[in-house]
Order: structure tokens, then C-alpha cells, then sequence
């Protein structure tokens, strides 16, 4: 009962990292229909960025997001103005495969700078735990759960609380309409794309202190995190976080009472469940493709 | 296609001698791969050469799916891996026996994949449908790695050594893949050519008009998939066998994947050779890359750097490129067709073999074609149809008016199953079809104009008019397209629309108003008995519209029944015996022109007080219907 316990508070846990991930992947589909592959490859960027910060400066990572967080927000931003906006009205195939060679290149420049072998960030906490009525959580895990939270939070007010969140819904409800109520809507795309990496950024950064990672491990994170948003319905950002906590679940209680390596073949497993059954996933809209425009 | 097309059409002008310029290089080409082995011993390029067959047969089967059907595999690398391990597998399995045996089972393993693989995905679209692609591979690869007992895991496989003389060391390898190759380029070149290749691409261009025109989707997307892996299948097997040792990570490696696609892209998607095209230029510049700049991130770097440039700046890719600036220099100050003026239409008389005069007892009610009870379709908490019913009489020309968003064109979308009703029956001709795809309501004689219209953008006008298809049958999916019987029944449509000039235009060039022609041709092509025009005479030229009064006259004569939904009361109340309204989702009511015209409610709710049919020139094909 306790090993239960244990299992299902770490898998809270690390259901809120990926909730906070997975939010700025289907933040970013939600206002500009881009799926953005390149995902897993910030995530990734942003555990490097607070590894350099921790080893060269003796920062604490968890704090580092601090910096981490901006860093990738301005890179999503810049990456918007130049490669991203000049197709964003070509098919959505074209920004796929943009965004996927996006992914290869960043993981060749991680690969360059960093090196290819594994990588981890060890604090002084790394090996600590709470010890509650007999379960142990490690701290490390708890710290990481609850800043993501916090910055999903902060995520969430900025959304729903601010100019530039309402700004931002309505140009995914909307495009041509919020531009004629005079929301520049590429600009807000940029933004939103700045805000969708940096969720990745930040959430590598507290990964990176959890779990060990090297460039080409974000091919991992994408399936899950496409898994995640597949699951939630795409763009929807309640869907994604429900479906991150299921998502948590689903791998914690698989690695426990089945076996690690099967594991990594839930994410798919879950892909090809949904998409059969249903293909709008838990909370998305079917896209009206189907009807004309009048 | 493209360039058949071009052929035919101006053999005086452009097109002709770039053909046989392009077959030309073909052909030295071909002889260049057949020779090379005999000609030089250099096995760095025989190996090179050997990798580049590889990815040209993958990108090219990947075409079919890809390049014609519009959706974008990132799986396709998968194919070459499961030929790589069925081969690996049975050949370490049975030492005594030989390895080639295995090949075209790996061809066998790659479709049933593909079969299974294709139903997954039928229901995905887009996004949906590349994330599944992505997810396969890798769930492949996880078994791979996990199902040790079969596949030896992470440690992989090594198969048996080649026995043959060490002085062809990789002909028969070399060989083999360049018959793969060309039966892969047949396969390709073949689908193009049938109905089924201009359905896979009416299907990338609009899958749900593709639907209303008579096109089986599952059954075109399933052979696509499946035609566009089972040779791949059979080249990963000799891959495996070339390399003598498998491994997950390197057989399911995504950059297979990332290189049949970026071979595809480079050369051109939509093109024949192009995929072979950029087989050979990706492939050298993956080799230089490993041996000559540090391999690992160079690579990576080279196909992301690739992908992201080919993406933003040549998104048509090398073969398509080239072909556009000759026609550039060619074409440079001289007058397009567009601006033509639409023909003034053939006789319907031309058509006889399709069509015959109907005589009608006017004393005998006509029993009716299409029936709607109580039908409901709502949007959220809008319930844009909410209980219609109407019935629309064989041989008649049916009105259907209302004011804007009363679910006039929701109601067409629910008829051809463009959307899918909640609740109600549809009748065709005696058959409930409300459970019916698009395409079987087709088949069963539905035919159907959209208010704005929905040509498929990037085919020729002919092509669009062949896409359709009035049956299903296996064997008519084989049947050639772009020219023969097909070809001429479409273009006898295409003269009778007076847009036969227009035939080698791209769809996406013509006007307005001459889409709508083209769109009624298509129609056409089904030989429906009932047609539904969505707004027939909104916003083209008066002349036009009086033509198309007289063409849905002809036609209506020639047995044809239309619905027609109108704003242009003149036009509806001239043409159309009975007319129904709608209002908020309902018919609010039915009858003549003159008895609607007087309608309290009607009038009240749509026509307004001061509306009276004005003119002479409204009143007298008023008198002719009646």
C-alpha cells in the first residue's frame, strides 16, 4: 500500500513537469497550428543551459530557471521572426518538417557544444528524500514538481489575467477577426512560440536534476509530449495537463509492476489507443475542416 | 502527369521536345547505373551507389503516399527496417537456405504492416496523421529492442556472409536493388496514370470534396500505403543482407526516415523521378559528411540545416524547379489562357451515350428522388438544422431558399454526408442512405456543388473532372485517367460547360465563375440523378447566369433532377417547381413559386413586403417552366 502511495505522489509529481511541457506544445498548435517537433530538442537545450550554469557558476538549477526560462523564450521568439513566420501559411506538413529538421539541428549544435554522452546535474539534494508517514519522496522530485507548477501557474494568469493572454486566445479563435479588432497577429505568434519554448526550457531544466539526459534524448521527450497532447486533444491546454497527470500515471505504474523497458513504449501505445478510438483526443474540438466558410 | 499533360496539349508550342530532353538523361543515366559495376572495382562507390538505390526506392514509394495522397510519413524508414529484419530473422534461422529467398517476404511483411498501419490511420488527418508515423516507428523499435527472442535485441543480428565469387562482391546486391528500383518506378509512374493516382490526389488537395466525388477514401489511402511500402520492404531485405548486420537503433533509426523524406523533397514530391533525383544527392552528401566532416552532429546538422533550407526556400524541390524556369523562358511575353472567353457551350446531343431525352406524363405525380425527414444537426448549442424535412420530386427542378444562416448549406452538407447529421433519414430514390458514406451516396447518383467552390486547386481542369468516379469497382481504380475513354467523356463534360479550352489549366488559375462550370462538369461526371447546386448563380456575370439557367433546364430535360439553393429570387422562382423555405432550421414551407410568393410567414420572413418579381425578363422563363 505505501510502495502504492509512493508511486502515485511521484507520479503526480512528475505528471505536473510534463503538464508544463506539454502545455507550451499545445499552446503553440492551439494559436498557430504548428507542431512543433523541435519540442523535446528545448527541453533538452534548457537541462544543457542549467547544466552550464550549475557546473561554471555553482548556480542551483531549480533556481536557474529563472535564467533559463528567458534565454529560450527569447531563441523561440527569434526562431518565429525568421523560419517560422514565412510559411505560416503554407500546409501544415511544411512546418512539420521545418520544425522537425529544427529538432536535428538543434540536437547536432547540443551534440557540438556539450558533447554526446550522458549528462546530469547533481545538487546537493539529489540523494535526499522526505520521509511522510513511511513514504519517501525524494527531494530533488518535490522541488521539481512543485516549480513546475508554479511556473504553469504563471503560465496559466498570463493567459487567462493579461492583455496579451486574451490577445493570444483570440487570435487561435480567430486569426482574421482578432486581426481586424487590431491584434497583430504574428506578433502575438511569436510571442506564443517564445512562451510555448520556454515552458520546454524550463521544464528541461528541472528534468535535467531528475533524470540523466544527452542531445539525442529528446526524441523520447516528443513522443511523449505529442503522446500527451494527442491524448488531451490538440491545443488544448486543460486536456494537456489532465492527460500529463494520466500520462504520469500510466509510465510510473508500467516502469513499477511491468518493467522499465516497456516503459518507453507507452507513449505510443497511447498514441495509436487515442487516435483509434478517439481521434479528437480528451478535451479537443474536432476541427471543422469539413465545412465550408460562408 | 503534369508533363503528359503538357505534351498532349501543345505539342506546337511548349512541353515536347522537354520531355524527350528529360527522357534523354534518363536513359544515360540508367545505362551509367547499369554499367558502373562493370566499368570500375571502386567499392566506395559501388557502396554509395548501393545506399542511394536504397533511399531513391524508399522516397519513391513514398511518393505515392506522400507526394500524391498529401500525407507525411516520417515512418517510412520503418519499412526498410522491418524487410531488413524479416530477412535477418529467417536467414539466421534457416543457415542452409538462401538469403534471397527471404527478399520478397520481406516485401510481404513491409504490406501486411502497411495494411494494419493504414487502418490506424485512417481516421487521422494532418497532424494527427504524421504524429501517428512517428509514433509506429518508434513503437516498432521498441519492440525490436524488447522482444529479444526474436530479434536478439540490442545486440542485433548478424546474417550469413555472401558465398559468391569475392570478384562481384556487391553486384548481385547492386543488381537486385536496381530491379527493385525499377519496378518501384513502375508501380509509381502506373498509379499516377489511373483513377486511383488522381484520387489519391484529388485526396491531398481536399479529401472531403474528394469524398462527394465518388472516391472510396479507405480503400485509396490503404493500397496507397500499401503500394508505397511493399517494394521498400523488399529493399530493406537486400540492405540487410548488403550491411550483414541489423540492429535496432541503426534499422530503426529515424534518420532513414529523415532521408527518404528529405530525398523525396529535394527532388521534387509530386514528380516521378525527382525522388530518385534526391536520392542521389542526399545520399553522397550524407557519405561526404560521415567521412569527411566528423560524421555524428555534422550529420545532423547537414539534414536539419537541409530540411529547414529545401522547406523555406524550394518547397517544390529541384525537378519541379528547373521545370518551371524553362517554361519561364519559353512562355516569357506571351498571352495566358486565362483570360480567354469561356466557349458558348456544346449540345447536350453530343452526349447521347450517356444521356437520352426524358418524356414525362405531366398528369402523373413523379414519385419522389430525395426525401429529408426530420433532420438535426447542431454545432454546440447551435442548432443549425433542426427538424427539416422536404421532398424533392424525380424530374423536377426543387428550390431551396431561406435568409442567410437559416442551414441551407447545412442541409446540403448533411445530404452528402459532408457533415454528419444527429439524427433523421435521408431518402435516395427509394434507399435510406443516411448511414452512408459520401462516396456510396455518390455511387447511388448524388451529385453536388459547393457555394464556394472546391476544385481541386493544383490539378488541370480535365483531371478534376476525371477524379470523380460514378462506381467503385477494383478494376476501374486501374483504369488509365489521364487519357482514353476516361479523358474523352471528361472532355466531352468540359465542351458541353464550354470550358474545353481550358483543360491543361491548373484549377487554382480560373475564375470564379468558371470554376463553378468546372465544378457542374465534374459533377457531371458521376451521371447523378439528383444534383445539388449550392448558389449555381452567385456571383459570376449575367450572361453566365443565364446560361446556367439553360444548362440545368437542358439537363433537367435530359432526365437530370436538381436542388438548388439561390439567393437570385428572379432565377429561383423562374427555374425552380417546387420551392421550399428554410427558416432557423426548418422548413417553414413548400409549393409553387406563386403560392411561396404570397406566403404570410414567407414573406414576413425572408422576401420582405415590397418584394415583387419585377420584369419582363423574369417573367418570361417563368412562363416557359410552367
Amino acid at each position: 500500500m505505501t510502495e502504492f502511495i509512493q508511486t502515485l505522489v511521484l507520479s503526480l509529481l512528475v505528471g505536473g513537469i510534463y503538464a508544463l511541457v506539454a502545455s507550451g506544445l499545445t499552446l503553440i498548435f492551439g494559436v498557430m497550428r504548428v507542431i512543433n517537433i523541435a519540442h523535446g530538442a528545448f527541453l533538452i537545450l534548457g537541462a544543457f543551459i542549467a547544466y552550464t550554469w550549475w557546473n561554471q557558476l555553482g548556480l542551483d538549477p531549480l533556481v536557474g530557471v529563472v535564467i533559463t526560462t528567458p534565454i529560450v523564450f527569447g531563441l523561440g521568439w527569434l526562431i518565429y521572426r525568421l523560419l517560422v513566420r514565412p510559411i505560416r501559411h503554407a500546409p501544415m506538413s511544411s512546418t512539420v518538417l521545418l520544425t522537425f529538421g529544427l529538432a536535428l539541428v538543434t540536437e547536432g549544435v547540443m551534440g557540438v557544444i556539450w558533447g554526446n554522452d550522458s549528462t546530469s546535474i547533481n545538487p546537493s539534494y539529489v540523494d535526499q528524500s522526505f520521509h511522510v508517514g513511511g513514504v519517501f519522496l525524494p527531494k530533488a522530485q518535490v522541488y521539481g514538481g512543485a516549480l513546475a507548477v508554479v511556473v504553469l501557474v504563471v503560465l496559466w494568469l498570463i493567459l487567462t489575467k493579461t492583455w496579451l493572454g486574451r490577445a493570444i486566445r483570440a487570435a487561435a479563435a480567430n486569426p482574421a477577426s482578432a486581426e481586424l479588432v487590431g491584434i497583430k497577429v504574428t506578433s502575438v505568434a511569436a510571442v506564443v512560440f517564445g512562451l510555448g519554448l520556454a515552458a520546454a526550457g524550463a521544464g528541461g531544466a528541472i528534468t535535467g536534476v531528475l533524470y540523466p539526459f544527452l542531445p539525442g534524448s529528446h526524441y523520447l521527450w516528443i513522443a511523449r509530449l505529442l503522446a500527451i497532447v494527442v491524448l488531451g486533444g490538440l491545443g488544448s491546454i486543460e486536456g494537456a495537463v489532465i492527460s500529463a497527470m494520466i500520462f504520469g500515471l500510466a509510465e510510473t505504474v508500467t516502469a513499477v509492476y511491468i518493467s522499465p523497458a516497456w516503459a518507453t513504449a507507452v507513449p505510443y501505445a497511447i498514441v495509436f489507443a487515442v487516435l483509434l478510438i478517439r481521434p479528437q483526443g480528451l478535451l479537443g474540438t474536432r476541427l471543422r475542416d469539413d465545412a465550408v466558410a460562408t | 502527369m503534369n508533363a503528359t499533360t503538357a505534351e498532349e496539349s501543345a505539342g506546337h508550342r511548349s512541353g515536347f521536345d522537354l520531355i524527350w530532353v528529360g527522357r534523354l538523361i534518363a536513359v544515360v543515366a540508367g545505362a551509367l547505373l547499369l554499367l558502373y559495376p562493370v566499368l570500375s572495382d571502386n567499392l566506395y562507390y559501388q557502396n554509395m551507389i548501393i545506399l542511394s538505390l536504397v533511399f531513391a526506392i524508399a522516397a519513391s514509394g513514398l511518393s505515392i503516399i506522400t507526394g500524391l495522397a498529401g500525407y507525411v510519413s516520417l515512418g517510412q524508414g520503418a519499412f526498410i527496417g522491418l524487410g531488413g529484419y524479416t530477412v535477418g530473422i529467417l536467414a539466421t534461422r534457416h543457415p542452409d537456405t538462401s538469403v534471397w529467398l527471404w527478399v520478397p517476404l520481406a516485401g510481404v511483411t513491409a504490406a501486411a504492416v502497411a495494411l494494419i498501419l493504414g487502418f490506424v490511420a485512417l481516421r487521422a488527418r494532418g497532424p494527427s496523421f504524421v504524429i501517428i508515423t512517428v509514433a509506429f516507428l518508434f513503437l516498432v523499435q521498441v519492440i525490436a529492442i524488447n522482444w529479444r527472442s526474436l530479434t536478439g535485441g540490442t545486440e542485433g543480428l548478424s546474417l550469413p556472409i555472401p558465398t559468391w565469387s569475392r570478384d562481384i562482391a556487391n553486384w548481385p546486391f547492386y543488381y537486385t536493388l536496381v530491379g527493385i528500383l525499377a519496378l518501384q518506378l513502375l508501380l509509381t509512374w502506373w498509379i499516377r496514370r489511373t483513377k486511383l493516382g488522381t484520387g489519391l490526389v484529388a485526396i491531398r488537395e481536399d479529401e472531403t470534396k474528394a469524398a462527394t466525388v465518388g472516391i472510396n477514401l479507405p480503400v485509396e489511402k490503404i493500397i496507397a500505403f500499401v503500394a508505397s511500402s511493399v517494394l521498400v520492404g523488399m529493399a530493406g531485405g537486400v540492405y540487410g543482407y548488403y550491411l550483414t548486420f541489423i540492429d535496432p537503433r541503426g534499422m530503426f533509426n529515424i534518420l532513414l526516415s529523415v532521408e527518404t523524406m528529405l530525398a523525396l523533397l529535394v527532388g521534387g514530391k509530386a514528380t516521378l523521378w525527382g525522388p530518385v533525383l534526391g536520392a542521389f544527392i542526399v545520399e553522397p552528401l550524407n557519405e561526404y559528411a560521415n567521412n569527411n566532416l566528423g560524421g555524428g552532429n555534422t550529420r545532423l546538422l547537414l539534414f536539419g540545416g537541409l530540411l529547414i533550407a529545401i522547406v523555406l526556400f524550394l518547397p517544390q524541390g529541384v525537378l519541379p524547379a528547373v521545370e518551371s524556369l524553362v517554361n519561364w523562358v519559353r512562355t516569357r511575353g506571351k498571352a495566358g489562357l486565362v483570360g480567354a472567353r469561356i466557349g458558348t457551350g456544346g449540345s447536350l446531343s453530343a452526349l447521347t451515350e450517356r444521356l437520352s431525352l426524358v418524356e414525362r406524363d405531366p398528369a402523373v405525380d413523379p414519385p419522389p428522388l430525395l426525401e429529408v425527414k426530420d433532420l438535426h444537426k447542431a454545432f454546440g448549442g447551435l442548432k443549425a438544422v433542426d427538424g427539416a424535412s422536404l421532398v424533392v420530386p424525380e424530374g423536377s427542378i426543387t428550390g431551396l431558399i431561406g435568409p442567410n444562416g437559416s442551414g441551407k448549406t447545412t442541409l446540403f452538407n448533411l445530404i452528402d454526408h459532408t457533415i454528419h447529421a444527429d439524427s433523421g433519414e435521408i431518402w435516395l430514390a427509394g434507399e435510406r442512405i443516411d448511414r452512408l458514406s459520401s462516396w456510396s451516396r455518390a455511387h447511388r447518383g448524388l451529385g453536388r456543388t459547393f457555394q464556394i467552390t472546391r476544385l481541386f486547386r493544383e490539378m488541370t481542369v480535365l483531371e478534376n473532372v476525371v477524379a470523380a468516379q460514378r462506381s467503385f469497382s477494383w478494376g476501374q481504380l486501374g483504369r488509365i485517367a489521364v487519357s482514353g475513354a476516361e479523358a474523352r467523356a471528361a472532355e466531352d463534360l468540359l465542351e458541353y460547360v464550354g470550358m474545353r479550352a481550358f483543360r491543361d489549366q491548373k484549377a487554382r488559375a480560373l475564375s470564379y465563375g468558371q470554376q463553378k462550370l468546372v465544378e457542374l462538369a465534374q459533377v457531371l461526371m458521376l451521371d447523378p440523378r439528383l444534383i445539388l447546386l449550392d448558389e449555381p448563380a452567385g456571383g459570376i456575370n449575367p450572361v453566365l447566369i443565364d446560361r446556367m439557367s439553360e444548362m440545368i433546364r437542358e439537363l433537367n430535360s435530359y432526365g437530370k433532377t436538381f436542388l438548388i439553393v439561390e439567393h437570385n429570387m428572379p432565377f429561383v422562382l423562374g427555374l425552380c417547381d417546387p420551392v421550399h423555405v428554410l427558416g432557423r432550421g426548418r422548413t417553414m414551407a413548400s409549393g409553387t413559386p406563386a403560392e411561396i410568393q404570397k406566403d404570410p410567414a414567407v414573406v414576413d420572413a425572408y422576401l420582405g413586403d415590397d418584394f415583387v418579381l419585377e420584369s419582363a425578363d423574369a417573367a418570361a422563363p417563368q412562363e416557359a417552366s410552367s
